[in-house]
């Protein structure tokens, strides 16, 4: 059995030396002149028609090979070589090439037609950088043209079924040329299964399951325009996989318009695309007609209106991040419509979150006060009075009910939960802005003074302390068996429960971005000032894989369901495959996020610097609902019962409603 | 109450007494030999093989050991103190011709270490399966040199900084350097064997985290008495036409270009290459395979047989039985048993 295996790239080698040498004469009338190209299933010859001697007539010869393992079969062949090249004799249209004749000899079927004076598309985009959007427009609009032609072909239309930039020729008069008609295919022999690679890449899926009608046609054409318009070779790329390289990324000069004809046209489900070339056609012409067809796509955006009306009303929403807008699913709340239960006021900036605990809301201010009001109206409870202000979030011992937090005073305090009053106090050397974590009974966190302390929680006690040697600002995360802790100066570290170090690593910037560990894999997931959110393994350390955002991570992470969420000071919130780092959906606001985010049932919720406070869907990141408020959010909320906690640097607290 | 009196039954007071005495006592000293009643039939598999800190945290409970601090040897119970040194992955590794075939285009490549002492090393290995394709004898050239060249960067950039220790600060992150590694074995392909290609499967375990990477269609399995996984996405076009809801997987082993696969390595300079880390769980196995036995046997053969033999007897049967079924392409299969 052969092994051979057929490569894209190398498809055509083993024809293209050809048959025929230079000079011999076919037909007693066509010398050859050499070969003009191997395009698609034969070898193609430039030669020239002796009939007319001084004219100096060129014409292209096709070759095929018949096959000739059974006679059944080649007569078979021959037979469909001659109705498919009477088709084509009788089409008349500029795009097409004319046929002058047909001929066989020995095992070779040869077609002679017009010679075309150019270079086919898949060259051209070889040997340019650019090509003008307009021109490559006006083509389209050609081959919507020759397309339509042939599908409007009595009595069965003709599908081209293989568009791609090495079927179209470019003639000297930068005219488009459709060459290699699915004539050709006649010819070719079922191949074994034999593991291939490289797909069509332009090729419809339902061609795939044998299924091929005009529809494919505009696929294919879809395909090819977006080919040209990205440079980015599908056959190089997963199949049917156009809407993972959004044009408008990789190529900011194509108008929005005339993205979204492409875009319609890639529909994967025929129904969805355009369901005529003429109807295609109708759609570049109109793009073509528009004013602003070169200038920036920025200037474009506005008019996107016109281009929905003109394409159809299931147009997809052009940009993934702003699909919530089209959504009519999510019961989009418009903001303002949300009402916060209520309110509550503090003095100053609130920059951690709050905590609750029965029936009790602490929140933090920076006008140096812990305040605890009532859950059900937020009026004020007690309120404790410290020395410097407070950035850092309250946690609460339910054994105990003790409240613990630290104040840039560079006190941690224990205070009651009912009271306020004060049970015990622990000096450190350093302004706290570290949220303390509760573990194994005792109390974590870090300080301005470099240091990770760990606390007996009921008495204060210190059981050990860990020095990094620069200001600890996030919050520790306790395992089983470790603390993890980071720096300024983007040192992680991994304490044992014993306070000797397990393993330390290093970020290449500041770490303010609290690290999360997904416990069932125990892995440790942290964001630092380099722009990059890290993976590493919480038993060892080993950094396993790092994701590049543009700007520092300040929110901390929070994994669910194997997604990381967390959002970057480049404005955006992004949801990674925590195997892998592959981005599930990003969500990008006007301004940097720093608040962390929280989870609940399939919502996760955050702050912006923007104000807004949002809760999207978990799975898609298709927004559900904003609130705005008139500040900027620093911290994650607090949900508790059907309620969700924010707090907002207009030194408000805010109880909003939740929903399941 | 105290931390360390729940964590370790003791007060951190008493648990630092201990420290200073247990490291007078050699490093060295070796363990008692087990003590096994006549007769008695050991049971391997139901000894306690915890690791070593979850071994002093559980004799908390019983109260019958001591704790045992960083770095000192203490005498264990009898029954724990083999195997909770000794335990780590086993693996087999199978590759056949086929039925069918006249040459095995398939390479598998296997490489594991294990070092126990005072400085705690992860045990490291390196799995590889490739399906070489090509012509002549492009394929085979293609896979051997895909998977020479991949191993011998990722122990050296993963490997050797794990052994030396070096530069445990600002080490690459071991998914970028897979990645690294198989697009460096990508464009030695391009060059060596311009005409073939091949799939790359990879899986680098360190400690008992399995690093994948991954191009084409040969798989890495997670086997565990509940099933098979497969860890790996096949790139092929029917398994695209599958997530694209354009194809159903009843309908795929049927489908003409069953073979046709969109990604590989010696197609073009740019390789995308699949990541992906799992945590092994205790007593899993890992199967990597080339499509010669996953397009042969089904998954509850794959599950029963893994997990009913040893690492190599059940590469050797998955091979023996995909040949029962015709052999039509190269078979090949490397197991691993994750420890207790």
């Amino acid at each position: 059995m052969p092994e051979t295996t057929q490569f894209s790239g190398t498809e055509n080698t083993n024809h293209i030396e050809g048959t025929l040498k230079a000079n011999t004469m076919l037909m007693e009338r066509y010398r050859i002149m050499g070969i003009a190209g191997g395009g698609g299933m034969g070898t193609v010859y430039q030669a020239r028609d002796t009939r007319f001697p001084d004219a100096k007539r060129m014409v292209a010869i096709k070759e095929m090979v018949i096959p000739n393992t059974n006679e059944q079969v080649r007569q078979s062949a021959l037979k469909n070589f001659k109705r498919e090249s009477d088709i084509l004799a009788s089409l008349s249209h500029p795009a097409i090439p004319k046929i002058f004749d047909i001929s066989d000899e020995n095992d070779r079927a040869y077609l002679i037609m017009e010679f075309i004076n150019g270079s086919d598309l898949e060259m051209i985009l070889n040997k340019t950088r650019e090509l003008p959007i307009e021109k490559i427009l006006e083509w389209a609009i050609d081959l919507c043209d020759v397309l339509e032609y042939l599908h409007s072909h009595k009595p069965d239309p003709i599908i081209f079924r293989d568009l791609k930039p090495a079927n179209i020729m470019i003639d000297s008069l930068g005219k488009v040329r459709l060459i290699d008609f699915g004539i050709a295919k006649l010819f070719t022999t079922d191949h074994r299964k034999h593991t291939m690679i490289g797909t069509e890449g332009y090729s419809a899926p339902e061609q795939y399951k044998g299924d091929v009608n005009p529809l494919s046609d505009i696929y294919g054409l879809g395909a090819t325009l977006h080919h040209v318009l990205t440079r980015r070779d599908p056959r190089l790329e997963p199949p049917f996989s156009f809407n993972e390289r959004p044009i408008r990324e990789i190529n900011p000069k194509v108008p929005p318009s005339f993205i979204a004809v492409v875009e319609k046209s890639l529909e994967l489900k025929p129904e969805n695309r355009f369901q005529s070339c003429g109807e295609m056609k109708a759609a570049l012409e109109a793009v073509r007609s528009r004013p602003s067809m070169s200038a920036p796509s920025v200037s474009n955006a506005a008019g996107g209106g016109q281009n929905t009306m003109l394409i159809g009303q299931n147009t997809p929403a052009p940009a993934p991040q702003s699909t919530s807008f089209f959504d009519d699913m999510g019961g989009q709340a418009p903001s303002g419509l949300l009402e916060p239960r209520w309110k509550f006021k503090t003095e100053d900036e609130i920059r951690g979150g709050p905590s609750a605990y029965k029936g009790l809301v602490f929140v933090g201010s920076y006008d140096t006060n812990m305040w605890a009001v009532n859950l059900e109206d937020g009026k004020q409870v007690w309120k404790h009075h410290t020395e410097g202000g407070i950035a850092a979030t309250p946690v609460v011992d339910s054994s105990s009910g003790l409240v613990f937090f630290g104040s840039e005073d560079q006190v941690f305090r224990a205070v009651d939960h009912r009271s306020g009053r004060i049970n015990w106090t622990f000096p450190t050397k350093g302004r706290i802005r570290s949220s303390a974590t509760l573990a194994h009974d005792h109390v974590f966190f870090g300080s301005d003074d470099g240091k990770v302390y760990a606390l007996f929680g009921a008495n204060g006690r210190l059981l050990w302390e860990y020095d990094l040697g620069a200001p600890v600002r996030v919050r520790p995360f306790v395992t089983n068996e470790v603390v993890i802790a980071a720096s300024d100066e983007g040192d992680i570290v991994a304490i044992e429960l014993s306070g000797k170090r397990k393993w330390a690593t290093r970020a290449k910037r500041s770490i303010n971005s609290s690290p999360f560990v997904d416990m069932k894999q125990n892995i440790c997931y942290y964001g630092s000032f380099d722009g990059f959110l890290y993976a590493s393994d919480a038993s060892s350390g080993y950094s396993i894989w790092r994701f590049r955002t543009n700007a520092p991570i300040v929110s901390s992470p929070l994994v669910q369901d194997n997604t990381v969420y967390f959002g970057s000071v480049d404005g955006t919130f992004f949801a990674l495959n925590a195997e892998n780092a592959k981005e599930r959906w990003r969500y990008t606001l006007e301004k940097p996020i720093v608040g962390s985010p929280v989870l609940r049932e399939n919502n996760v919720y955050f702050g912006g610097t923007d104000g807004f406070f949002y809760c999207l869907d978990a799975k898609s990141g298709r927004e559900l609902w904003k609130f705005e408020t008139k500040g900027q959010i620093t911290s994650a909320p607090f949900i508790i019962d059907n309620m969700i906690l924010v707090a907002s640097m207009d030194k408000t607290l805010y109880a909003l409603p939740l929903f399941s | 109450m105290d931390l360390f009196r729940r964590l370790f039954g003791k007060s951190e007071e008493e648990l630092k007494t201990m420290d200073a005495e247990e490291k007078t006592q050699p490093l060295s000293q070796p363990l008692p030999a087990p003590v096994v009643k006549e007769g008695a039939v050991v049971d391997i598999d139901s000894m306690e093989t915890d690791k070593l800190p979850k071994t002093v945290q559980k004799s908390t409970q019983t109260g019958n050991l001591p704790s045992i601090p960083d770095g000192a040897t203490r005498p264990l119970a009898p029954e724990k103190a083999i195997t909770s040194f000794n335990q780590h992955l086993l693996f087999g590794q199978s590759t056949d011709v086929g039925m069918i075939r006249s040459n095995n285009q398939d390479a598998a490549y296997s490489f594991f270490v294990t070092n126990r002492s005072a400085e705690e090393r992860p045990d490291f290995g390196l799995f590889v399966v490739a399906d070489g394709m090509g012509g002549h004898h492009d394929g085979e050239k293609a896979s051997a040199i895909s998977t020479r060249m991949v191993a011998s960067q990722i122990i050296n950039s993963v490997y050797i900084p794990i052994l030396t220790g070096m530069n445990d600060m600002d080490r690459t992150p071991i998914t970028e350097a897979l990645i690294a590694a198989v697009q460096r074995a990508n464009l030695e392909v391009l060059n060596m064997v311009p005409e073939g290609g091949t799939t790359l499967t990879v899986v680098a375990v360190i400690g008992d985290l399995a690093h994948v990477a991954h191009v084409g269609d040969s798989r890495a399995y997670l086997i565990t008495h509940e099933g098979a996984e497969q860890m790996t996405r096949d790139h092929s076009l029917v398994q695209r036409l599958i997530e694209l809801d354009q194809l159903t997987p009843e309908e795929a082993p049927d489908h003409p270009q069953t073979n046709v696969l969109y990604r590989a390595l010696g197609q073009s300079e740019n390789l995308e290459v699949d990541t992906i880390t799992r945590r092994l769980p205790a007593n899993s196995r890992v199967l990597l395979c080339s499509d010669g036995l996953w397009g042969a046997v089904n998954n509850h053969e794959l599950v029963s047989i893994t997990m009913e033999y040893s690492p190599q007897e059940a590469c050797d049967k998955l091979v023996a039985l995909a040949n029962t079924r015709g052999g039509r392409d190269n078979i090949t299969a490397i197991v691993l048993k994750i420890p207790k």
